[in-house]
């Protein structure tokens, strides 16, 4: 009798811990996350990666980028790092910043070259102020539905979030404390070098929605589609195609899409009768059924003139309607067809590729070009990750019939307006340190690309970027790919998609219709009228 | 001695009275965190209902009519049926013949059990990455296994394969519980109807197919209801590999109810999408409890 009761309270008490435990793992607490990472390894999680923004890769191993930091903190420079060329991070008279000491909060972020270099040295912006801050890094779809979630129930779980332009910021704008009112309050430190020091195409898009008044993030990384190519390969054979083609085939601002097309062309033949070993295809897209097909079609999209909607600021402030689809212009169906013709001559595994799979497979030495978010650079350069090292060059990419597209894909870091003022405004000192030249200078280790001017007018940078034999450039293998991003951002060359609040939506739309065309179950004409009249259906149009 | 025999022999109901207040707590949490969840569905599908809104608003039908009129959710649905009913049938098949072999391995039966079970080990989202890499064009292994025999295939690129490929990759992950289970039921087979067939002159097949087999029908039912209320909802292999592609071959229901909760953060809609996948469960377990029942009649 005693053994069955003692039975029955051991079943019982085994049935309450499961129970038990089933309830407290329903839901991540914020902070959950790793707060440290290794700038030296700052790499992207794979796999979940529907509906990303378009994110940098692994980044690689750079090293020390040297420079002339001022050292330890002082009351001049409360955080240490400061290098002479750069704005100061500045605070009111008499400021206190240690005055939110014991204060945490919560940052959720896509795991970035950006966040895994700020993660790595958090502990710089802690010692200075005292405010405790946990990094979680997760796949940009769990930052969605996280912030989403925060802001539907009015919380402030995460104080500070990771504001993507086209799913996050589109939307839920209203949800982020306007940062004008902080940067003007008298009593707290003001953005240093101020707004005009980020690069105004990029604080465009990453920091506002509908309207200028009101500015809601501050630019934190800038990802932008470029064109990756051997060196070696077209340095190797350019006799031969010039020869046979008659003209110089070395990738460069000059090249048209139709020239790229033969190239690739050309060098799959090649390929095929053992001429060229180094590489097996001309050209590799990302055209897996996912949001980097939407991106890459986009560059050949406004390359012949197209765009998606005909609403004025679609791409930088954006708007809530969008108008009507453009896709049923002649320019967009033009477009369409000549990327279906490309991708006839892609690498096969084009279209089981997202960015990461396409980077793994330039790395492993089977492709000569493939456009490319410029991120990728540290680990093409990194030999260890890749048998492309020192052989990969970088310009924008082609120009169309009607001009040039590189896909813009960076995002901001703003502020949830549900925190506490005591946390709004210890945020407001997280974000004027991540965003702070000095610390975007730090962090160049982590593989990250800054969002400032006077960054990229410091002498080391100068030097990394414009000699690649330097040793500037050995240690900062990034410096290879920013002369192309730099030009790939100027206006005419850069291309920024609809910031529209049912992106997503209509995003998803583009890539399983572009992904229909290519497994040839439709046609480019009917792919474009396709998305044309889901996006009308969408958007009320 | 009399009194012993005149002690009365059933037990009184007071003692199941306690073992249910003894279970209360538990079965009110499980209810809490099933049956509450299931009413804010029924709920949220009359909703308009997103992340980005202030607050829902009643929207009657309108997220079932806009779900049932949408093209992508029954070709979903097409899909799911043909995931489930391709995994299954290759699942039920494998399941048995593993069981079968490893029931007439005596030796070293639990050896080989183990190692066929492994893959039941291995969390979904690894299974996926693994066949992801296999499968990957430029370092995957079975991908240079076909390249050789002259099959240049992009397995999880290519619309014909792909939704192949995913099935293959439930049916290595799942096999091995259908295995348990049948294999489990093999071994309460009495010897004295195989011993009397043996005498009868009936082969391995004969044993196997009149036996062997029928008697353990009904554990082969229960395998197919535990594994069909879970494949239809089952999408981390799709997610790692194909995220429904390529050109949605592979988005199942539950890929589709993903990317309207997850991606579109509508919950009015994917209220009403999880709801017809309960119906379908729900449906699925009648029809194979009502098999078992008829087992049993």
């Amino acid at each position: 009798m005693n053994r069955s009761w003692v039975t029955k309270l051991i079943v019982l008490a085994i049935a309450s811990v499961l129970v038990l435990s089933a309830c407290s793992s329903g839901g991540n607490k914020p902070g959950s996350g790793s707060n440290s990472g290794s700038s030296q390894n700052a790499t992207n999680v794979n796999g979940n990666n529907s509906g990303d923004s378009g994110q940098s890769g692994n980044a690689g191993n750079a090293g020390n980028t040297g420079g002339q930091p001022s050292g330890a903190a002082d009351s001049s420079d409360p955080f240490g790092g400061w290098v002479e060329g750069l704005p100061k991070i500045e605070a009111p008279e008499g400021f206190d910043w240690k005055q939110f000491e014991g204060v945490t909060l919560n940052v959720i972020t896509e795991n970035t070259p950006p966040s895994s270099g700020l993660a790595a040295n958090i502990e710089v912006f802690e010692q200075a102020t005292g405010i405790k801050v946990n990094i979680e890094q997760v796949n940009l779809d769990i930052v969605v539905e996280k912030a989403g979630l925060d802001f539907n129930a009015r919380n402030s779980n995460y104080q500070i979030i990771y504001a993507d332009p086209y799913q996050i910021l589109s939307k839920q704008a209203k949800h982020f404390v306007d940062l004008n009112t902080l940067n003007n309050d008298p009593t707290l430190p003001s953005i240093p070098g101020g707004l005009e020091d980020f690069i105004q195409s990029q604080l465009l898009v990453g920091g506002y929605m509908g309207d200028k008044e009101h500015l809601y993030a501050l630019p934190y990384d800038n990802p932008t589609m470029v064109l990756a190519y051997r060196k070696d390969v077209f340095e190797k054979y350019k006799d031969l195609f010039m020869q046979e083609k008659g003209y110089d085939w070395t990738p460069g601002p000059d090249m048209t899409w139709d020239q790229y097309y033969e190239v690739a062309l050309w060098i799959n033949e090649k390929a095929k009768a053992g001429v060229i070993s180094e590489v097996k295809y001309g050209t590799g897209h990302q055209a897996k059924q996912h949001d980097s097909l939407m991106n890459d079609f986009s560059n050949v999209l406004a390359a012949y003139g197209g765009d998606y909607f005909e609403a004025e600021n679609l791409g930088d402030i954006g708007t809530e309607n969008p108008g009507k689809s453009l896709l049923t212009s002649p320019e967009a169906i033009e477009a369409a067809e000549f990327y279906n013709e490309l991708l006839k001559i892609a690498a096969p595994g084009s279209t089981t590729w997202d960015w990461n799979g396409l980077a793994e497979a330039f790395a492993a030495g089977e492709i000569a070009m493939i456009p490319e978010w410029h991120e990728f650079a540290g680990m093409f350069e990194n030999p260890e990750l890749s048998k492309v090292a020192g052989k990969v060059g970088w310009t924008i990419l082609p120009k169309g019939p009607k001009g040039r597209g590189n896909m813009y894909g960076g995002t901001s870091i703003g502020i949830n307006k549900y925190a506490s003022d005591k946390e709004i405004k210890a945020a407001w000192l997280f974000l004027i340190w991540a965003t702070a030249p000095q610390t975007q200078y730090m962090i160049l280790d982590a593989g990250f690309t800054p969002t400032r001017y006077s960054v990229y007018q410091l002498p080391y940078i100068q030097k990394a970027m414009n000699d690649p034999e330097s040793q500037e450039a050995k240690e900062w293998p990034l410096a290879s790919s920013l002369i192309a991003a730099q030009e790939a951002w100027k206006e005419g060359n850069v291309y920024m998609r609809p910031k529209i609040p049912m992106w997503p939506q209509i995003d998803t739309i583009i890539y399983t219709e572009l992904s229909k065309m290519l497994a040839g179950r439709q046609s480019p004409a009917d792919t474009m009228k396709e998305i044309a009249k889901q996006s009308d259906r969408l958007t009320g149009n | 001695m009399q009194q012993a025999a005149s002690r009365p022999l059933m037990r009184k109901p007071k003692r199941n009275r306690t073992e249910f207040w003894m279970l209360l707590p538990s079965i009110v949490v499980l209810a809490a965190i099933s049956i509450f969840p299931f009413f804010f569905m029924v709920y949220a599908s009359f909703m308009d209902y997103s992340l980005d809104m202030d607050r829902p608003r009643f929207a009657g039908f309108g997220n079932w009519a806009d779900t049932l009129t949408d093209t992508a959710f029954w070709q979903s649905w097409g899909r799911t049926l043909v995931y489930a009913g391709g995994g299954l049938l290759a699942q039920l098949v494998l399941g048995c013949a593993i069981a079968l072999l490893l029931y007439h391995i005596p030796r070293f039966r639990n050896l080989f059990s183990t190692l066929f079970m492994l893959p039941l080990f291995v969390a979904p989202i690894v299974t996926g990455l693994l066949w992801r890499f296999l499968l990957d064009p430029t370092y995957g292994l079975y991908h240079w296994v076909l390249n050789t025999f002259g099959l240049d295939i992009q397995v999880l690129g290519d619309p014909s394969y792909a939704m192949f490929a995913v099935i293959m990759m439930d049916v290595w992950e799942w096999t091995p519980l259908i295995t348990i289970i049948v294999l489990a039921g093999l071994q309460t087979v009495p010897e004295e109807p195989l011993e009397a067939a043996d005498v009868d002159g009936a082969n391995s097949w004969q044993k196997i197919r009149y036996i062997l087999l029928p008697m353990v029908r009904r554990m082969i039912v229960v395998a197919l209801l535990v594994r069909s209320m879970d494949i239809l909802r089952y999408v981390d292999t799709i997610v790692i590999t194909t995220e429904g592609g390529p050109a949605d071959a592979t988005k199942t229901i539950g890929y589709y109810l993903m990317q309207v909760a997850f991606r579109f953060q509508d919950i009015g809609g994917a209220a009403s999408v999880g709801l017809t996948m309960l119906l379908a469960s729900i449906l699925m377990g009648r029809f194979f409890i009502k098999v078992l029942r008829s087992e049993e009649a």
